[in-house]
């Protein structure tokens, strides 16, 4: 792959990446969060056509217009998610869209054939199971040799897979590496994309590491050091100018977590955060911190431990549970999350307490739209009014709405969940500002965010989290790119 | 505000030119009866709106107004096979088992997350069973109680006819109070958020399974109203009444505004709506063209032909509105997106 071009609207999603791949070869691709590994594998699986740039598959240029186009050369892409119909059984689903069938006008699946080429390919990848099985009740590590297997049928010669141990077990994880080892004695290249450097050190024969949607460089395996890597995936220039921060002189705890148990996690967690402090969170997409803040939001209530508001026992069943309590969350996917898009301002800003300035029942309307118009001032969201519907509003408006909501019921606790994505540079700048103008009256943040840039100039302290654990507390002065990229991709503190 | 404008002048227009062709259409007797079909439509199809407005759907509500009138009849009515009791006592019960059905529906929709859409057409086969095996297949009469008047009497008598019939007062009521309840209030305000983004409510801290499971119960409440009204027009029961007719009451929400993904619609727009089906009903009846010395008449039979063909036509319409305002939404945000990136260019950063 040469050059490659990737533009999406508002961002340049790969800025001119080349990359190479050897016949039998485990080439690693690394970067952090939005370097571009996956858009560039899905440029390459045929998924997104490139800007620009160009792809040679045996030294021949090639046009990527489908999917198809992509598998017709023998590139298959197994995605982090796997894309398999449980309904269907593990033959199914190997065959599917490409069924063998019986000769004549109805087509009839010809399952005897399937059936004993899927066998055949299930010893290939270490599977010991019927191919009449049907998928649902397989395990995450199977479901993965089924990919595996589907991507041989079609006779693949370049296998790509993202982030493929993310759900397997230890056991599991070993049991795919050694079939990725036979596949590259077979003359299979595969690229190996991973959060996981103690993997990509063990497995890979070459790591390529991108940035911001551009190459950074190769290194060969046997010279890679995990310090190495890091430094590579970071070392990013600050482009945004972050407002003052006084630094905090509270002390005081106000949120105590003890042994959270987030359901789907091995373990607890415990942390705490101070009267007015902001708390960043770090880590790699999957790192369990949006599941963590839906936890002590209530939206999914924890399976155990405990927690603390101010000195008192806080336990949130529901979000009514942490509302009630001034614990607030700006969440992630705020249009699907945040707010109702067909309301308007004023009726999005009032809803989670209308109930209280309603009398009897009736809506208030004026003090509805007062406090409404208070937000947008406060807030300088810009809309043509507050009876606008929030629909019609640009991504950084609407998270404004979605802030104003919640600082019109006096915050203890803000929980922002990524409060900048997808977001322009001077919405992003506003935000920043009020965030600090929060924390400086007292209120406590906490901000996940996979922005680097945004977690170490906005933080106090950052929880640096890595698989569903806290791996480590960073105070401010410690803060840097290094040692923030290397908690979250495993290392201990050293 | 638009869209129930645009569908009161469809409704004016229609009402002209029925009219137009035949001045009977506009007769005390006329306006009387399809006002008063209109009021029984209307009661159970502002329900049924509290239910879609939330996303969700009541298939169950014919059968509610069904077993409404068999229970008025067997407890209440002197006929034989009945009991007698007072239409006090009749009304009271028939109500409360009203109620308790969509409270029943609405748990289990809320609580075991059921769909909607089987757990009420689970409800409306169950509840016509109740209904048939309580009149034993046959009819119950309601005759001989002064009940019987209610849909056939009313306030202010003019030339025999009441001005206002009972149904009519009811409905008037129903509008004014479903109104108040959704759009003046924070209970209202719920229904339309949920149906907006139930995520989004909950999120909010709404207790969306109460609000939800209470729409059932006022859905089926109101059927049980509109039960009670056609018990005493139809003067027997029999586990024919109510068949089918939650159909209308569907049709009507949606003419009226209403969007079955939830989230939209107003009372004016449903009352707009029931009033478009039944004049629609009564006006495939009414219409007559006069050729020469031969007035022509529409089929009966194409009743369902023209009803369906008003609703395919009204929801195509509604939904081209909503694409078209939907492509200009994207062009313009295409547009704040282009003059960014070009002021990005402009910027040193």
């Amino acid at each position: 792959m040469r050059d490659i071009v990737k533009r999406f609207p508002g961002v340049v999603a790969l800025g001119g990446v080349s990359l190479h791949l050897n016949r039998g070869e485990v080439l690693a691709l690394m970067g952090e969060n939005g370097a571009g590994k996956s858009t560039l594998m899905k440029v390459l699986g045929g998924a997104y056509l490139p800007d620009d740039g160009q792809i040679f598959v045996d030294g021949n240029p090639v046009a990527l217009n489908s999917i198809k186009d992509a598998k017709r050369l023998g590139i298959a892409l197994i995605h982090q998610e796997l894309m398999l119909a449980p309904n269907l059984s593990i033959a199914g689903n190997i065959f599917l869209g490409n069924e063998k069938f019986c000769w004549g006008p109805l087509k009839k699946l010809d399952r005897g054939a399937m059936n004993n080429i899927a066998r055949k390919l299930l010893a290939r990848v270490g599977l010991n199971l019927s191919p009449s099985t049907s998928v649902s009740t397989l395990t995450a590590g199977q479901m993965q040799m089924v990919e595996i297997a589907k991507a041989l049928s079609a006779s693949a010669r370049i296998i790509i897979m993202d982030e493929p141990t993310s759900s397997l077990t230890a056991g599991e994880s070993r049991q795919l590496f050694q079939i990725i080892r036979q596949l590259k004695t077979e003359g299979i290249g595969i690229i190996y994309i991973s959060h996981r450097m103690e993997e990509v050190l063990d497995l890979a024969d070459r790591i390529t590491v991108l940035r911001d949607g551009k190459y950074v460089g190769d290194i060969e395996a046997a010279g890679a050091t995990h310090d190495r890597i890091v430094s590579m995936m970071v070392g990013r220039e600050f482009t945004h100018r972050f407002p003052e921060k006084s630094p905090t002189p509270s002390t005081e705890e106000v949120l105590i977590v003890r042994d959270l148990l987030v359901p789907g996690s091995p373990f607890g967690v415990s942390f705490s955060a101070r009267r007015g402090e902001v708390l960043g969170f770090a880590g790699l997409v999957g790192a369990g911190r949006t599941e963590l803040m839906q936890v002590i939001f209530g939206v999914t209530p924890a399976l155990g431990g405990s927690m603390s508001l101010l000195s008192q026992p806080f336990v949130a069943r529901h979000t009514r549970d942490a509302i009630r309590r001034g614990v607030y969350l700006a969440p992630e996917d705020r249009k699907r999350h945040g707010l109702v898009l067909p309301m308007t301002v004023a009726q999005n800003t009032s809803l989670p307490d209308v109930s209280h300035y309603a009398s009897g029942g009736r809506l208030d309307r004026k003090r509805e739209d007062y406090i409404a118009e208070q937000q947008v001032i406060r807030l300088r969201i810009k809309t043509p009014g507050i009876h606008q519907k929030v629909v019609n509003l640009s991504g950084g408006n609407q998270q404004k709405v979605v802030l104003g909501k919640w600082l019109a019921m006096q915050p203890k606790i803000l929980i922002l969940d990524e409060p900048t994505r997808g977001i322009d540079v001077g919405a992003k700048a506003e935000i920043y500002r009020q965030v600090a103008e929060l924390a400086a009256t007292g209120i406590t943040i906490l901000m996940v965010s996979s922005d680097m840039e945004e977690i170490i100039g906005m933080s106090d302290r950052v929880v640096v989290m890595h698989e569903r654990a806290i791996k480590g507390v960073l105070l401010r002065n410690e803060l840097s790119q290094e040692r923030i990229a290397s908690l979250m991709t495993g290392r201990k503190i050293a | 505000m638009r869209r129930e404008l645009g569908m009161f002048f469809a409704l004016v227009l229609m009402c002209a030119g029925l009219w137009s062709s035949n001045h009977d259409f506009l007769n005390q007797s006329n306006i009387m009866n399809s006002t008063r079909q209109i009021a029984m439509l209307g009661i159970y199809a502002v329900g049924v709106g509290f239910v879609i407005i939330t996303g969700g759907i009541d298939l169950s509500i014919g059968s509610v107004i069904g077993l409404t009138g068999v229970l008025i009849a067997k407890i209440s009515s002197h006929a034989v096979g009945c009991m007698g009791y007072s239409i006090w006592i009749g009304i009271g019960v028939a109500m409360g088992v009203a109620m308790l059905i969509g409270l029943a529906q609405g748990l289990l929709i809320t609580r075991l997350k059921l769909q909607p859409f089987i757990v009420t057409l689970g409800g409306m086969l169950l509840i016509r069973g109740i209904s048939q095996t309580v009149v034993e297949g046959g009819t119950l009469s309601i005759g001989g109680i002064p009940f019987a008047k209610l849909a056939d009497s009313g306030l202010l008598e003019w030339r025999g006819d009441p001005l206002l019939p009972y149904p009519v007062l009811i409905f008037l009521v129903v509008i004014i109070l479903a109104t108040y309840v959704l759009h003046f209030t924070v209970f209202g305000r719920y229904v339309y958020a949920i149906g907006g983004s139930r995520d989004a409510a909950d999120y909010s801290g709404i207790n969306v399974k109460r609000i939800e499971a209470t729409t059932y119960v006022i859905s089926a409440g109101l059927g049980g109203i509109a039960g009670i009204c056609y018990a005493s027009y139809t003067g027997q029961m029999s586990q024919q009444v109510g068949i089918g007719f939650e159909l209308p009451a569907i049709a009507a929400v949606v003419l009226g505004g209403c969007s079955l993904r939830g989230g939209e619609g107003t009372v004016l727009g449903i009352v707009i709506g029931s009033a478009m089906m039944k004049v629609i009903d009564n006006g495939i009846i009414m219409f007559q063209l006069k050729v020469g010395s031969r007035t022509l008449r529409l089929d009966t039979n194409w009743t369902f032909i023209i009803i369906g063909a008003v609703i395919l036509i009204a929801v195509v319409l509604d939904q081209v509105v909503h694409i078209v305002q939907g492509k200009r939404r994207t062009r313009r945000a295409g547009e704040v997106v282009a003059a960014r990136q070009r002021g990005f260019e402009i910027t040193p950063t």
